[in-house]
């Protein structure tokens, strides 16, 4: 197990520092002038050269990216080249409002993904399962805009039920945080359900099968001990990798979702910084969520460890 | 007499698929009296499994079952689901085939044991936990806190299997219900479960419904025996009367074919039952074992055949069993028993080794934290699963290579055949050492040695037609012309006796003897000189395996084959095999002739094997269920050795004695040429000899 988490850990950080290469190479391959664009259209190049001296850009790539990566490592993530302001605080700003739309939403996949997978295969070949296939299907088979404007259609404007657009912060009172939360989180909800709801069906549909569970019945056990605690605790396993792997779904979701519902996290500040070619903020949103599949699936993997304990304990009983 | 425990009463399953409907079981009725054992026996798909099924409910809606299961008097099928839980695991136990994946793998084995106990009997965790290692204890499982704390995955076969006894027995029921318990077991470890189940039919008066293929495990364990054929009892009685004197042919035909423990001549052939089970076979058209029975009469297939009961209870399905005589044996022109000269050996094996290694990669490093601070140590692993081995393989000749799972015999075949390369040691096929082989010319090498796998179900790919699978050796190797390969194709069929029309078929349209079928003819698709056959009947029905071996044994002649024929059992191995290899651990321990390595003197370890082998009461082994390898450079077996001399055996590496020019023993032990080992002491203090015996059934001697 030991061997197993440094494993992972050393995967993890290997990871992080590729990718910081990639963020820093591709930002600065961008067709762009960045002290052209910090002073404006009236700038001389003297004036553009002294920047580029200030900033350090005319230094060679590796000192630049060396600088750059230990600043980073330290907090500091430079200033934005639109606002003048410091990343960092913005961006931490951003990021906990989006992490609050990502967490509820992997919640509730996991919960109702998870459901549905179990109920359909429980009931595989009648209508519950069927049921759940057209409705998982319809989720992923229209993209997160399509759901989103719909729902802003019926009950944004038709039934003026929920706010359409924002977010209200908790200290604004938990009644509008939540009413601002619950169409954004339906919206990625949908468009993430099915792979999840899949995949713990066919798992569940093997363990279901299995020798193990036909031993558990013949131990005379309630149906609902068999299903959840034999058969789920074994379906579970594929379940862990596949929801890690929707966190990533879900951040490119994020984008999409947060920009129409006008929700102030990270996905709609990085649209707005690569719209605006703000270099900084694209590099610090950028690795930010770099680090965030990373954790999550870190996380997954410990899980997984978790629930099988084949990882868990190697050495077999002489 | 008592009222019986369980009384089936014409039960009939038949199972709707569609249109089709297919009888499982056919007016089947018996009786358990409570104390009692009673073995069913019969082949794949005549019923028998269905039957647990039905007592055990989990059929599932597609079964249509009839008649009455009575079980303490009451009609079980007639109970609603909750009252039928109550008695499942609380007054039936049930014990499957596969330990393997009987086990839940995310649960510790104490909580499986303990969780019928916690659901039935409304103990608390805690002390259904205590009671689950008093159970382990039971099994004959030392160190039980650590193996109730385990994971399935760390347990060997033979301790899963116990502690599935101890769940099935946790509540104490009346009746234990057994459906193969020890099939997918090695033969030293199904002789240890069966001694623990005759101990637990002693001491707790437990029933036992046992089921099985297996004639000669019934006669350790069980007093009533119903064969079944084609979803009928076809005969009842007595185990004893059964065995000894079989009345219906189809209970004379299985007993013919299970192998003889006794070094068999190249002319002789096992007894076998021709042809397969019907699919749906029709009761009212005659005897439905007729098309198969040696002693069939036109009256056989005038109308549907009644069971006659004897006065002492014995039930036959034939209405000329007193007539029949013998179950006819094969036997083919006796061969000159051929006479291999050292020398020019076919495959020729110098010192081989295959280590494999897991102490590469991350995972290996364990972080222990018991010293106070943490200490980063790699754990090494390392398996020895060659060791040092020595043999050759004459043109023509049959190797037989015997051991328990585990013991690298399959490693071995497939070091032979290259499919892995070996760590140390070389193999030389036809004078040419494989190792040193450019690539170009393993090709060639492919072509004169084939392999035929355990496995039938997975080593055919379900996509390709028989016909296809065939001739892609034949397209790979350019052997024939893609207008001669049909022809060639229809002959291959035709050298494992399968119809030209078997080319169209598919791997889930054959029976497992079919399929092993089709894999031999792959392999002799080539037109090989050399076969590695690992444990090819091993999955198979005794009645088939018969079949196949004889196979082997035609095709060995016809075309000068060379085998190494890998399997757990001895006496099919004896059945086909000039010279024996005994392996443990990695180690080859006694090596010579079929009939040098059955007669004694034996290693200790193919004494162990002999004496599990045989039909009686099993040999008692030392305590330890599955023993650690010697830590140090002794002998391997050292740690189970009935015979072990002492410090001698854990610490120096065992001689290789010659006792003739084929025989070799590795052993410490003095071992005089013709003279017993030292015998063993078995349960009733009793001194006995174990070792070669010819336990075919017949006439009580």
């Amino acid at each position: 197990m030991t061997g197993y988490v440094v494993q992972r850990l050393g995967a993890v950080l290997i990871i992080l520092v590729a990718m910081s290469i990639l963020v820093f190479l591709a930002t600065h391959a961008l067709p762009s002038n960045a002290a052209a664009l910090i002073l404006g259209q009236y700038s001389t190049p003297g004036m553009q050269a002294a920047l580029e001296h200030k900033l350090g850009f005319d230094q060679p790539l590796h000192l630049q990216y060396w600088h750059w990566a230990s600043q980073m490592l330290q907090g500091d993530m430079g200033l934005s080249f639109e606002m003048e302001r410091p990343v960092a605080p913005m961006l931490w700003d951003a990021l906990s409002r989006s992490a609050v739309l990502a967490l509820s939403s992997m919640a509730v996949v996991s919960t109702v993904g998870l459901a549905l997978g179990v109920i359909a295969a429980v009931w595989r070949g009648r209508w519950p399962d069927h049921a759940a296939s057209v409705f998982t299907y319809l989720g992923i088979s229209l993209p997160e805009f399509y759901w989103g404007l719909v729902f802003i259609l019926v009950f944004g404007s038709l039934l003026h039920l929920l706010p359409s657009s924002g977010f209200v912060s908790l200290s604004g009172g938990v009644g509008p945080f939540l009413a601002h939360l619950i169409m954004p989180v339906a919206t990625l909800t949908l468009t993430l359900l099915a792979h999840v709801a899949r995949l713990t069906r066919s798992s569940m549909v093997e363990a279901l099968e299995s020798m193990y569970v036909r031993v558990a019945r013949a131990r005379g056990l309630p149906e609902r001990r068999v299903i959840l605690r034999h058969a789920l605790r074994n379906a579970l396993i594929p379940s862990i990798t596949v929801l890690a792997q929707d966190f990533g779904f879900l951040i490119g979701g994020i984008v999409a979702v947060e920009t129409v519902f006008a929700y102030p996290g990270l996905g709609r500040m990085l649209v707005t910084a690569l719209e605006r070619q703000d270099l900084p903020v694209m590099q610090a949103a950028i690795l930010v969520l770099t680090a965030v599949y990373c954790v999550a699936n870190l996380t997954a993997d410990l899980l997984y460890a978790v629930a099988n304990p084949r990882i868990r304990y190697g050495g077999a009983i002489d | 007499m008592n009222a019986p425990l369980l009384e089936l009463r014409n039960l009939t399953i038949r199972y709707r698929g569609g249109e089709r409907q297919v009888t499982a079981v056919h007016d089947v009725s018996f009786a358990l009296a409570p104390g009692g054992a009673l073995a069913i026996v019969g082949e794949s798909g005549s019923g028998k499994s269905s039957i647990a099924g039905a007592i055990l409910d989990f059929l599932g809606p597609a079964a249509e079952i009839t008649g009455s299961i009575l079980f303490e008097g009451e009609n079980l099928s007639a109970l609603t689901p909750v009252r039928r839980r109550g008695i499942l695991g609380r007054r039936i136990g049930a014990v499957f085939q596969d330990p393997f994946t009987s086990l839940n793998p995310a649960l510790r084995v104490g909580r499986q044991i303990a969780e019928p106990m916690v659901h039935h009997l409304g103990l608390p965790l805690a002390p259904a936990l205590r009671r689950a290692e008093i159970a382990l204890q039971e099994m004959g499982i030392e160190r039980v806190t650590e193996v109730a704390r385990a994971f399935p995955h760390q347990l060997s076969g033979g301790m899963k299997q116990r502690a599935l006894i101890a769940a099935a027995l946790a509540c104490q029921p009346p009746l234990l219900i057994l459906d193969e318990p020890t099939t997918a077991l090695d033969v030293t470890v199904e002789s240890q479960i069966l001694r623990l189940l005759s101990r637990l039919r002693r001491d707790k008066g437990t029933s036992l419904l046992f089921i099985s293929h297996n004639l000669g495990v019934v006669r350790r364990l069980c007093d009533d025996v119903a064969v079944m054929y084609a979803s009928q009892l076809v005969e009842f009685g007595d185990v004893r009367r059964v065995l000894e004197r079989p009345a219906h042919p189809y209970s004379k035909g299985l007993l013919a074919s299970r192998p003889p423990l006794a070094a068999a001549t190249r002319g002789s052939r096992l007894a076998a039952i021709a042809g397969q089970l019907p699919t749906s076979a029709d009761p009212d058209a005659g005897c439905v074992f007729a098309p198969r029975c040696p002693f069939h009469e036109p009256p056989c297939s005038a109308g549907s055949q009644f069971l006659t009961v004897a006065a002492d209870g014995h039930r036959v399905r034939c209405w000329k069993a007193d007539a029949s005589g013998h179950w006819p044996r094969q036997q083919v022109a006796a061969d000159l028993a051929p006479s291999f000269r050292r020398g020019d050996a076919l495959v020729n094996v110098t010192r081989l080794s295959k280590t494999f290694d897991s102490t590469r990669g991350l995972t290996s490093w364990q972080l222990s934290l018991s010293r106070g601070r943490p200490v980063l140590y790699r754990n090494e692993k390392r398996l020895a699963a060659v060791n040092d081995v020595t043999f050759s393989i004459s043109p023509g000749e049959v190797l037989g290579l015997v051991g328990e799972s585990g013991c690298g015999k399959s490693t071995l075949g497939r070091l032979l055949l290259q499919l892995l390369r070996q760590s140390n040691g070389s193999v030389e096929f036809d004078g040419a050492d494989l190792a040193h082989l450019p690539a170009g010319a393993l090709s060639p090498f492919r072509k004169q040695a084939q392999i035929v796998f355990q496995n039938v179900g997975s080593s055919l790919n379900p996509r390709l037609s028989v016909g296809e699978a065939l001739e892609r050796p034949l397209s790979l190797f350019k052997l024939a012309k893609p207008d001669a390969r049909a022809k060639r194709v229809d002959a291959l069929l035709d050298m494992v006796r399968l119809p030209a029309y078997y080319r169209k078929r598919f791997p889930h349209q054959l029976s497992g003897g079919e399929r092993q079928r089709v894999a031999i003819a792959r392999a002799l698709a080539t037109e090989p000189r050399f076969i590695v056959c690992d444990e090819p009947v091993s999955a198979l029905d005794v009645s088939v395996q018969a079949t196949i071996v004889n196979l082997l044994a035609d095709l060995r002649d016809a075309f000068g084959l060379s085998y190494l024929f890998i399997s757990h059992d001895l006496a099919v191995v004896a059945q086909l095999s000039d010279r024996i290899a005994v392996m443990y651990r990695g180690r080859i321990c006694e090596i010579g002739t079929a009939a040098e390595v059955l007669a004694p003197p034996h290693h200790p370890y193919t004494e162990m094997l002999l004496a599990s082998a045989t039909d009686d009461e099993p040999v008692s082994e030392p305590a330890a269920v599955t023993a650690p390898a010697s830590a140090g450079s002794g002998c391997v077996f050292a740690t189970r050795c009935q015979h072990k001399l002492g410090a001698v055996c854990d610490e120096m590496p065992p001689p290789l004695k010659t006792l003739t020019a084929s025989h070799a023993i590795a052993c410490h032990l003095e071992l005089a040429p013709g003279a017993w080992m030292p015998g063993f002491t078995d349960a009733d203090g009793e001194r006995r000899q174990s070792g070669a015996r010819d336990y075919q059934p017949g006439p009580a001697p």
